[in-house]
């Protein structure tokens, strides 16, 4: 037995049946909005991956509001979101997880943003990516346009940098030894 | 106690009595952060029973205990609260440091890890491991007992300290 070959569950042979899905929303997504897909790289053979789909950073609100909404798509979860550093000019890739709980499938957008650019914010179409957004600004320094509070999320308040850029230093300790000090707007 | 302020037969006597007490007495503080939280708390139930050393009082209060317990990665944005809650113990307080985390940062030789609680705040007794057996933990306590009936604590030392100076003799 070859273990590389996609075990069938109940359901079917799940890849092909993905794969059919996926490769007809793309051509959805490519009619639908032409230039603004930028890039679209599709699973090698090996059943692993998901298609990855480029979007240009302005329209990203209107695609995602799209996937998320008409039935052929219906990504209706937001599973995460994420960046990379990829030190190229544009510099970061903002990468959306998305799934989708009737086709129990996922897929992958990204948008390529250079640095002290701003992405527009997806908090109008998923309340849940406010801390997400909050993430990837406070471990990459990406601002989102239109973010209701756009605070550090993990890191103290008084941290200097960013730490999952590349240039920051695997190493660079900041240490406080009093406690951070409490915004007052959360007291209200 | 005598006029220059050494301490006399009764005063050494006294503070022999109280160390045996505070010995057998020691209430932990659980600071369980990751898996070493786990460990400790297998050593506190019936299997391992720490109780048998006295140190069955289990305190989620600072300013209830005796001995801070530190079991488990400290993280950059963790260490002022460790060093407030060692604040808020009441003198004499001792340190367990549990495990290779709390030790030296263990594996964890990056940006957001404090490496090693003794950075902040003075440390009495390290347990090696990752995890700490139970067996290690209650060898650490029992060398924490032996140290706390001679006196050689870190904040009996700074008491010590602080008394010669002032020279007010013992307790």
């Amino acid at each position: 037995m070859d273990i590389r070959n996609p075990i069938p569950t109940n359901g079917g042979d799940w890849l092909a049946r993905f794969q059919e899905i996926w490769k007809k929303q793309v051509e959805i997504l490519q009619q639908k909005f032409g230039d603004t897909i930028e890039e679209v790289r599709m699973p090698p053979h090996a059943p692993t991956d998901v298609p990855v789909i480029f979007v240009k950073k302005d329209q990203i609100v209107e695609v995602m509001n799209f996937v998320k909404t008409s039935p052929e798509f219906d990504y209706n979860f937001l599973a995460d979101i994420t960046a990379t550093d990829e030190e190229s000019d544009p510099r970061f890739e903002v990468v959306y997880q998305l799934f989708s709980y009737t086709n129990k499938n996922r897929i992958r957008f990204k948008v390529r943003v250079s640095e002290g650019d701003e992405v527009p914010t997806l908090v109008s179409v998923w309340t849940g990516a406010n801390w997400a957004e909050r993430e990837v600004f406070d471990m990459f320094g990406v601002r989102f346009k239109g973010h209701p509070d756009l605070r550090r999320i993990l890191m103290d308040v008084r941290w200097q940098g960013h730490p999952l850029r590349k240039d920051y230093p695997l190493r660079g300790y900041q240490l406080f030894t009093e406690a951070e000090p409490v915004d007052p707007g959360l007291l209200e | 106690m005598g006029k220059d302020g050494s301490g006399g037969f009764f005063t050494t006597k006294l503070d022999a009595l109280v160390n045996w007490g505070r010995k057998n007495s020691v209430w932990p503080m659980p600071f369980g952060t990751s898996c070493c939280g786990i460990e400790m708390m297998a050593s506190l139930c019936s299997d391992y029973d720490m109780s048998r050393f006295g140190a069955e009082v289990v305190r989620f209060s600072p300013r209830q205990s005796d001995l801070l317990i530190v079991a488990g990665i400290i993280n950059l944005k963790m260490a002022p609260v460790l060093k407030t809650v060692y604040d808020q113990m009441s003198d004499p307080k001792y340190v367990m440091s549990f495990g290779a985390c709390a030790s030296s940062g263990g594996i964890f030789n990056v940006y957001s890890v404090l490496q090693g609680i003794d950075t902040m705040i003075p440390v009495d007794v390290y347990v090696p491991g990752c995890p700490p057996a139970p067996e290690g933990v209650i060898h650490a306590l029992m060398r924490l007992q032996e140290m706390i009936a001679k006196g050689e604590t870190h904040s009996q030392r700074k008491l010590a300290e602080h008394q010669k100076q002032q020279k007010i003799g013992h307790l």
